[in-house]
C-alpha cells in the first residue's frame, strides 16, 4: 500500500544525496552544474535519446522488479545476472530459428525468454531447498555457467559466417526486433509488458496471500510451519517469478537494444538492479522511478566525453557516490528530524 | 563496602523508566521485586554503567562514582550478572578469563592466573577443568564461572538480573549456597526476580519497584500477600478455580514406546474428556518442549493424538506457540495488521483488508493487547507478543499446544494469559502445554505428564499426585 510516510522520507533522502553528489564533484573541480545538464541533455534531450533511455531502462526495471520477489522471500539473488543471459539465450534460440523471419517471432521469443530465465534461476531455488547451497555461491556459479555458454555459443554454434568473433552473432532478422512504433521507434511492446508487470506485482505483493506468505518467508523461515504454509514452495515460487521476469529483461537486450546476442548481454545490469532494491528496500514505485534514474545516468553519462571532454568514469563516481551515500543516510536517519523541523516552520 | 543511591531518575522520551530512586545497602542480599516494566532493569543498567542517569548520584564508600561508565563501575567494585551468560562460548575457561579480568598482559602470567583462578574455583566448590569450553556446559555452570570471574575482578557489589530463569533444580541449589557464601563473606549481593518463592529462599531485605518508584521496603520476615498486593495494584489474587468440565467427547493420545520410560504404562492410551489441559512438566533442559512441538510436526517421535468422534485431526486443528516467540513464533518485521491477514485469509487468494482490519481490532480489544494495528511486532513488550500469538489461534476447534507460554512474563500477566487460555476449555479438543514452573503445572492441569530428561515418567491425573510426586518424577526418580 502507499505509504506517503515513506515516500516524504525517500524524497528527502534523494534530495540530501544529490546534494552529496553535488559537493563531491566540486571536491573533483568539475562543475556539477555541467555535468547534470549534459546528462539529463544527453539522455532525454531529444526524442531518439528518449528512446534510447527507455532501451536500457527496460531491462533495469525489470532486473529491479524480479529481485523485488526474490528479496521478499529474503534470498540474495546473486545469479539476476545469468539469468538476464539465459533469457536472453532463449530470445536468440528463437531469432535464429526458422521463426525469425516471421512478425510472431519476438512474441515467441518472450515465451522462450521465460522459459530459459525461470529454469535458470529454479536451478538457484533448488540447489537452496533441497541442496541447501547458499544462494550467493550457487548464484554466481550459475551467472559464470551461463557466461560460459553464451561464449561458447557465440564463436561456436552461433557464429558469424566464415569468422568466429567475440563481437556477437550476426544480426537478427528486422521481423525478430522488438516491434516499435513512430519514426523513432518507440519501444511500445516493452513498455506495456513492463507497466502490466509492475501492475500486477504491486496487486500480488500488497493484496494476495502469496505476498504476504512471501513476505513472511523472507523474515522468518522458522514461523512459517505454525502459519500452515511451507516456505520451501515460497523460495522456489520467487525464483521461478525473479528468472522468468529476468528473462524477459534478457529478451529485452538482444531483441531491443543489440539486436543480436554478445558476450556480455546483461550489461552488468543485473548488479546494479541488486543495488537499485537495497536502495529502494524492496518498495515497488521507488525501484520504478530509481532504476529510471539509473538509467538516465548510464545514458547521459556517455555523453560527458563529447560534451565536456570528461572521462565517463564519472559517472561510476556518481552512481557509488548515489549508493553509498543513500545507505549512510538511511542508516543515520536524519529525515524524520528534517521533516520535523519543516512542518515546524510550516504549520506553526 | 557501602553503597548509596540518591534521587536517581531516568526517562525515556515520554516514559519515566526511574523516578527519584534513594537506596542504601551495606551487606547482605537484596532483592529488587517489581512487575514487568517496573523500571527494574532501567535501574540495574545505571548501576553498572551500562545508561546514564537524567540525574543522582552514586557514592560507594563516601566517593561518588562516575556515571554511565561501565569501566568506572568495574573499578569501583561493581559487577553484574546478565539474564543469559555473557561469555564467548566457543573458547575455553581460561581463555574467557584471559579476555576478561582486570590484569595488564594476563597473557604473561598465565600461571598465576590459573592458580587463583583454582583457588576460587575451591572455595566455591566447583569442580570443572579450566580448559573445557564454554559452550560444553550447562548454563548454570557458565553463570557460576561468570560469578567468579567478577570475584576475581574484585568485585563487591555483584548484581542478578533474574539469574535464574534458565536454571534446573540442582543448578539453582548450587548458585544459591554461592550466594550465601559471598554474602557471608560481606560482599553486597542485589537479586533481580519476579519468582517469590526464590526471593523468600535467600533474601533479607528487599525493594519493590512500581512505575519506576522506589514504593516500599521490605525485610525478613516476607508477607507474600502484601508484597504482591503492593506489586500489583488492582490484580485479583484469588486464583481461578478450574470448572468442572461438563463435555463428554473423548480422545485418545496414543504413545510411541519410544517416549515412556516405562513400557507397560504405554497401555495409558486412555480416553480424555475433550479440553482437558495437560500439563508436561520438565525441568529446563528436558524434552517437555519437545513433545509439545512434536505433535504439531511429528519430527520426533509418534506419539500423537486421535479424536474418537466427527473429522479426524488435521493439520489446522493444531495450533502450535513456541516459547521463543521472535526466533520461531512470529515476524519481527511485519506489523500487527499483516500477522492477522496471514493468519486469518490463509485460504483465500486475495486479501480483503478490510475485513482483516476489522478482524484485528476486536483481537486487539479481546486479548487486551497495548500497540496499534501498524506496530511492528518487534517494537511491542513481551507480554503483548504472547498475547499477540494467542489472538493468533484459529476459530475452529482445535488442540493447542503451548510451550512455556508464560514464560518472562510476570506474574499479572501471566495469570491474565491464563485466563484467556482456559477460555477455551470449552470448545477446544485439548490443550497441551509445558512448563518448567511446578507450580503452574499444578495449578492449570487436569493431567500431567511427567518428563525427564527424553522420557515420560508419569501419565496422571492430578486428582492422584501431589506436588512432591511431580517433583520426583521429572527429577528422574520413578
Amino acid at each position: 500500500m502507499f505509504n506517503f510516510d515513506n515516500f516524504k522520507i525517500n524524497l528527502i533522502r534523494l534530495i540530501l544525496t544529490l546534494f552529496i553528489i553535488f559537493f563531491t564533484l566540486i571536491f573533483f573541480g568539475i562543475s556539477p552544474f555541467e555535468v547534470f545538464e549534459s546528462i539529463i541533455y544527453g539522455s532525454l534531450g531529444s526524442e531518439s535519446k528518449f528512446i534510447r533511455t527507455l532501451i536500457v531502462w527496460a531491462p533495469i526495471s525489470l532486473a529491479s522488479l524480479a529481485l523485488i520477489y526474490t528479496f521478499s522471500a529474503g534470498m540474495w539473488n546473486i545469479g539476476i545476472e545469468g539469468q538476464i543471459i539465459m533469457g536472453a539465450v532463449g530470445a536468440t534460440f528463437i531469432a535464429r530459428s526458422f521463426l525469425g523471419e516471421y512478425l510472431i517471432s519476438p512474441y515467441i521469443q518472450i515465451i522462450f525468454a521465460i522459459l530459459f530465465g525461470g529454469f535458470w534461476g529454479l536451478l538457484s531455488a533448488l540447489l537452496k531447498v533441497r541442496g541447501n547451497v547458499h544462494e550467493i555461491f550457487s548464484g554466481l556459479g550459475l551467472d559464470f555457467v551461463a557466461s560460459g555458454i553464451v561464449i561458447f555459443l557465440i564463436i561456436g554454434p552461433w557464429k558469424r559466417d566464415g569468422i568466429a568473433s567475440t563481437g556477437g552473432t550476426d544480426l537478427f532478422h528486422k521481423s525478430s526486433w522488438v516491434p516499435t512504433i513512430g519514426t523513432f521507434n518507440f519501444p511500445l511492446m516493452l513498455i506495456l509488458i513492463i507497466l502490466f508487470l509492475y501492475l500486477v506485482s504491486y496487486v500480488i505483493l500488497n493484496f494476495t496471500s502469496l505476498g504476504i506468505r512471501l513476505k513472511s518467508t523472507g523474515i522468518n523461515v522458522l514461523a512459517t510451519e505454525r502459519f500452515y504454509f511451507k516456505s520451501d514452495r515460497y523460495i522456489i515460487f520467487s525464483y521461478l517469478i525473479a528468472g522468468s521476469i529476468a528473462g524477459i529483461a534478457g529478451f529485452s537486450q538482444a531483441s531491443g537494444a543489440y539486436h543480436k546476442l554478445v558476450p556480455s548481454i546483461s550489461g552488468g545490469f543485473g548488479f546494479l538492479s541488486i543495488l537499485i532494491v537495497l536502495i529502494s528496500s524492496r518498495n515497488i514505485y521507488f525501484s520504478f522511478i530509481l532504476s529510471f534514474l539509473f538509467s538516465i545516468l548510464i545514458v547521459g553519462g556517455s555523453q560527458l566525453q563529447i560534451r565536456l571532454g570528461l572521462d565517463n568514469t564519472i559517472i561510476g563516481i556518481i552512481q557509488g557516490t548515489f549508493v553509498l551515500s543513500w545507505l549512510v543516510l538511511q542508516r543515520i536517519k536524519i529525515e524524520n528530524m528534517i521533516i520535523q523541523k519543516i512542518s515546524r516552520i510550516f504549520f506553526k | 563496602m557501602k553503597i548509596q543511591i540518591k534521587n536517581l531518575s531516568k526517562s525515556f522520551g515520554d516514559l519515566q523508566a526511574n523516578k527519584n530512586i534513594n537506596l542504601s545497602l551495606d551487606s547482605g542480599i537484596h532483592a529488587l521485586l517489581g512487575e514487568n516494566g517496573a523500571g527494574k532493569s532501567t535501574f540495574v543498567k545505571i548501576i553498572s554503567g551500562q545508561l546514564t542517569p537524567d540525574s543522582g548520584e552514586i557514592i560507594i564508600n563516601g566517593k561518588n562514582i562516575g556515571l554511565g561508565s561501565p569501566k568506572d563501575s568495574i573499578k569501583n567494585g561493581i559487577g553484574l550478572l546478565n539474564q543469559d551468560p555473557l561469555d564467548f562460548s566457543n573458547l575455553s575457561i581460561l581463555e574467557s578469563f584471559l579476555v576478561g579480568i582486570n590484569e595488564k598482559k594476563p597473557f604473561r602470567k598465565i600461571k598465576i592466573i590459573k592458580e587463583k583462578i583454582l583457588d576460587l574455583f575451591k572455595i566455591y566448590g566447583i569442580d570443572i577443568e579450566l580448559s573445557t569450553k564454554a559452550s560444553s556446559l550447562s548454563i548454570g555452570e557458565r553463570q557460576q564461572i561468570e560469578l567468579i570471574r567478577l570475584l576475581y575482578n574484585g568485585a563487591k557489589l555483584i548484581i542478578l538480573d533474574e539469574p535464574t530463569s534458565a536454571f534446573s533444580l540442582d543448578q539453582k541449589k548450587r548458585i544459591f549456597e554461592t550466594l550465601k557464601k559471598l554474602s557471608n563473606e560481606g560482599i553486597i549481593i542485589i537479586f533481580v526476580s519476579h519468582k517469590l518463592d526464590e526471593i523468600f529462599e535467600i533474601c533479607e531485605t528487599g525493594s519493590i519497584l512500581k512505575s519506576g518508584e522506589l514504593i516500599a521496603t521490605i525485610t525478613k520476615p516476607f508477607d507474600s500477600k502484601k508484597i504482591l498486593s503492593t506489586m500489583f495494584e488492582s490484580a485479583e489474587f484469588h486464583k481461578s478455580h478450574q470448572k468442572h468440565l461438563e463435555r463428554v467427547d473423548k480422545f485418545k493420545i496414543i504413545f510411541s514406546k519410544n517416549d515412556l520410560f516405562n513400557d507397560h504404562k504405554s497401555d495409558l492410551a486412555q480416553n480424555y474428556t475433550v479440553g482437558s489441559v495437560i500439563g508436561i512438566a520438565g525441568l529446563q533442559g528436558s524434552s517437555n518442549d519437545k513433545f509439545i512441538k512434536n505433535f504439531f510436526s511429528n519430527e520426533f517421535s509418534k506419539t500423537r493424538i486421535i479424536k474418537e468422534f466427527g473429522n479426524p485431526l488435521k493439520i489446522e486443528n493444531y495450533y502450535y506457540m513456541p516459547a521463543d516467540r521472535l526466533e520461531r513464533g512470529l515476524f519481527k518485521d511485519l506489523n500487527l495488521l499483516e500477522h492477522y491477514a496471514l493468519a486469518f485469509s490463509a485460504k483465500k487468494t486475495f486479501i480483503d483488508w478490510k475485513t482483516i482490519k476489522q478482524i484485528a481490532m476486536n483481537k486487539i480489544s479481546e486479548f487486551n493487547i497495548k500497540s496499534n494495528l501498524y506496530n511492528k511486532l518487534s517494537e511491542l513488550s513481551g507480554g503483548n507478543q504472547q498475547r499477540v500469538m494467542l489472538s493468533l489461534m484459529p476459530d475452529i476447534e482445535s488442540v493447542l499446544l503451548l510451550e512455556q507460554p508464560t514464560r518472562g512474563l510476570d506474574y499479572n500477566s501471566a495469570n491474565k494469559i491464563w485466563e484467556m487460555i482456559l477460555e477455551r476449555k470449552n470448545y477446544d479438543i485439548a490443550i497441551l502445554f509445558s512448563s518448567t514452573d511446578i507450580d503452574e503445572i499444578w495449578e492449570y492441569s487436569d493431567i500431567i505428564f511427567s518428563v525427564s530428561g527424553n522420557k515420560i515418567m508419569d501419565i496422571s491425573y492430578k486428582d492422584n499426585l501431589t506436588k512432591e510426586s511431580i517433583i520426583k518424577f521429572v527429577s528422574g526418580l520413578a
